[in-house]
């Protein structure tokens, strides 16, 4: 393998991982702020990548309306689970048990309802940009730069968002302290509906940009499910910044570590490494030791 | 579950083993006969997953993984060393009790819920893919068959025992008796010091760990004895059905399908995960013409359970005699 090839597989490994860091903080969000684990997660990413499929291949769209319409319908899906299930559970005895489970519930239930409505076939959506970018030996297809640039752009206006706006003081007032919030006048009803929903958004955004190199299914909620939470345990779980790092990290070593191995051990390699951080460093890479 | 128990519920106790010890003698149809051992496999896996949800509060997402090991070791060491049935479902219970071992030392670290539902989770789908990916070993999806069946035996005035796909009367009784065990098991440990640990724990760590309770030994206890239920069930399954394969034992429906009967038949009760995997696997077997529709019917049961019955369908009675605020200050 020249070492030119090896540059690629990291940059493709750091490409990758940018989407993770957008599954993984669009955990994070939920759990930082309502802390809930939220197992349907997954399902946000999936049903994302078929809104997409159905507005870009089946209604012809242009990606560029299919893509925020997706979002968008995403981002009210989320909103409707929250107010329709853990709106109910939140707060009641054994709260943060009966929210894992209930949203373990609404994955398998999200994941069989896509499999009777769309079907079992793999579909996938076509590339939004052709090309190869050069630079010298390395090469890298334009398709992957912008899913980079648009994980990355996300992630930046989520940052903006949740530091300089009065929506993004009310989420971190909410999550510090809720009570406290709702002194001051913050709907924390509101505030969670709306975390959800940001949330699927994100997850939405990452399917809508891995659509057209994976295939969308009814079963790919939980692989990318599973790596959200490597990504928040590299982090530290329930911070937003955590995440982002998080994800470029998993992205990058499971890069590697499919070069050393073969890629069917792909998730063997990021579990392990999540099990060897929790041995390690129980709080996260970058999370603060509670003491 | 700590006051002794009233002759009344000794008498229903005794009257549902009387029952099932004696219904292969009214009825030996093959299909009934199948459909209560996978209810009683479930039901040692339910028991066991809530012993250690329920009663330890660790709330475990991964325990397929044990099912999975306890079912592989034992068809593997079969196959491969020719060793009886007999034994290796108590190596295959062995061999998933060292893996609870494995990884209930780093999740009883960390105190935090989520952490441990990630954890455990993460764990069985290395299993999982493990098992799927060691095709030289496991055969992967492909399946792993010729796994031995039980060696029969003779017993003095009944004849010759034999364990075949035709005769399911030896299986349900060694199903039964596996299940007594793990129940029974399960029900010392809750009685002794260990249980009132337990409870003291579940309800408050840090208070229990004041009160020179040792945490994380009595929950690393648990765990490894769970795993070792969990493992046996698992073992019994493989020589039982005979055919394994990774999606089968170790995928996450098997954990869903476990949660369900738990929730339904009501957490952190000793007869409620056992009265869920009855109720859920019957339901099954009348939703198998739905077979499209079975995992969203399991999903549906979940979300409906958590919001709807909380505490299971085995308390129900106890809500509706007495009125809710005698049942709130019961609860605290």
């Amino acid at each position: 393998m020249t070492i030119y090839l090896f540059i690629e597989q990291i940059i493709n490994g750091l490409i990758i991982g940018s989407t993770y860091a957008l599954i993984g903080s669009g955990i994070a969000l939920i759990y930082g702020t309502m802390r809930v684990l939220n197992l349907a997660h997954g399902e946000f990413y999936m049903l994302g990548g078929y809104f997409v499929f159905y507005l870009a291949v089946t209604m012809g769209l242009a990606p560029w309306i299919a893509i925020p319409t997706a979002v968008f319908g995403a981002f009210l899906l989320g909103m409707a689970i929250q107010r329709t299930t853990i709106h109910f559970l939140f707060g009641r005895e054994g709260w943060m048990f009966s929210t894992i489970a209930a949203t373990l519930g609404l994955s398998i239930f999200l994941q069989n309802a896509a499999l009777l409505l769309f079907g079992e076939q793999f579909q996938t959506v076509p590339y939004y940009v052709s090309g190869v970018v050069e630079l010298g030996q390395v090469r890298i297809p334009a398709q992957r730069i912008l899913i980079f640039a648009v994980s990355m752009a996300t992630i930046g206006v989520m940052t903006y968002v949740l530091k300089y706006t009065r929506l993004g003081w009310a989420i971190r007032a909410t999550s510090q302290d809720r009570d406290a919030a709702a002194v001051v006048g913050i709907p924390a009803e509101r505030i969670y509906m709306i975390t959800f929903g940001i949330a699927a958004a994100l997850g939405a955004i990452a399917a809508a940009m891995l659509a057209p190199i994976y295939s969308i299914n009814p079963w790919s909620g939980l692989p990318i499910l599973l790596k959200g939470f490597v990504v928040v345990i590299l982090g530290g779980l329930g911070s937003f910044p955590g995440a982002i790092a998080g994800g470029l990290i998993l992205g990058v070593v499971e890069a590697v570590g499919v070069q050393v191995t073969s890629s069917e051990w792909r998730d063997v390699i990021s579990f392990g490494l999540m099990i060897a951080v929790i041995w390690w460093r129980p709080w996260g890479l970058f999370g603060q030791k509670p003491s | 579950m700590f006051q002794p128990l009233t002759p009344f519920k000794w008498l229903g106790i005794l009257g549902a083993i009387i029952v099932m010890l004696l219904l292969p003698m009214v009825t030996q149809d093959t299909y009934l006969l199948h459909v209560l051992i996978l209810a009683m496999v479930f039901g040692i896996f339910a028991s066991a997953w809530n012993f250690v949800t329920g009663f330890a509060g660790l709330k475990t997402f991964g325990h397929h993984a044990f099912f999975a090991l306890g079912a592989y070791g034992s068809a593997l060491i079969g196959i491969n060393l020719g060793l009886s049935a007999w034994l290796t479902i108590w190596l295959g219970g062995l061999i998933a009790a060292l893996a609870g071992l494995f990884i209930g030392l780093p999740i009883l670290r960390i105190r935090s819920m989520p952490h441990v539902a990630i954890v455990t989770l993460g764990f069985a789908e290395i299993v999982r893919i493990t098992l799927s990916n060691l095709t030289d070993i496991t055969r992967g999806e492909l399946g792993l068959w010729g796994i031995p069946v039980f060696d029969g035996f003779t017993v003095p005035g009944l004849g010759e025992v034999v364990f075949s796909p035709a005769d399911k009367v030896p299986y349900y009784y060694l199903a039964f008796a596996l299940l007594l065990l793990s129940v029974g098991v399960i029900t010392a440990l809750m009685r002794s010091k260990t249980g009132l640990s337990l409870i003291a724990m579940r309800d408050g760590e840090d208070a229990a760990e004041s009160l020179g309770i040792n945490l994380t030994r009595q929950k690393l206890q648990v765990f490894v004895v769970s795993s070792f239920l969990v493992g046996v069930a698992g073992a019994f399954y493989a020589h039982y059905i005979t055919i394994l394969t990774p999606a089968a034992v170790a995928g996450v429906d098997l954990m869903i399908l476990i949660i369900a009967m738990v929730l339904v038949g009501g957490l952190g009760t000793l007869s409620g995960p056992l009265v869920g995997a009855l109720v859920l696997t019957i339901l099954v077997e009348f939703l198998r013409d739905l077979d499209t529709f079975r995992m969203l019917v399991y999903g549906a049961i979940i979300i409906l359970s958590v919001m709807f019955l909380p505490k299971g369908l085995v308390t129900l009675g106890r809500r509706w005699k007495r009125p809710p605020d005698a049942a709130a200050t019961e609860a605290e």
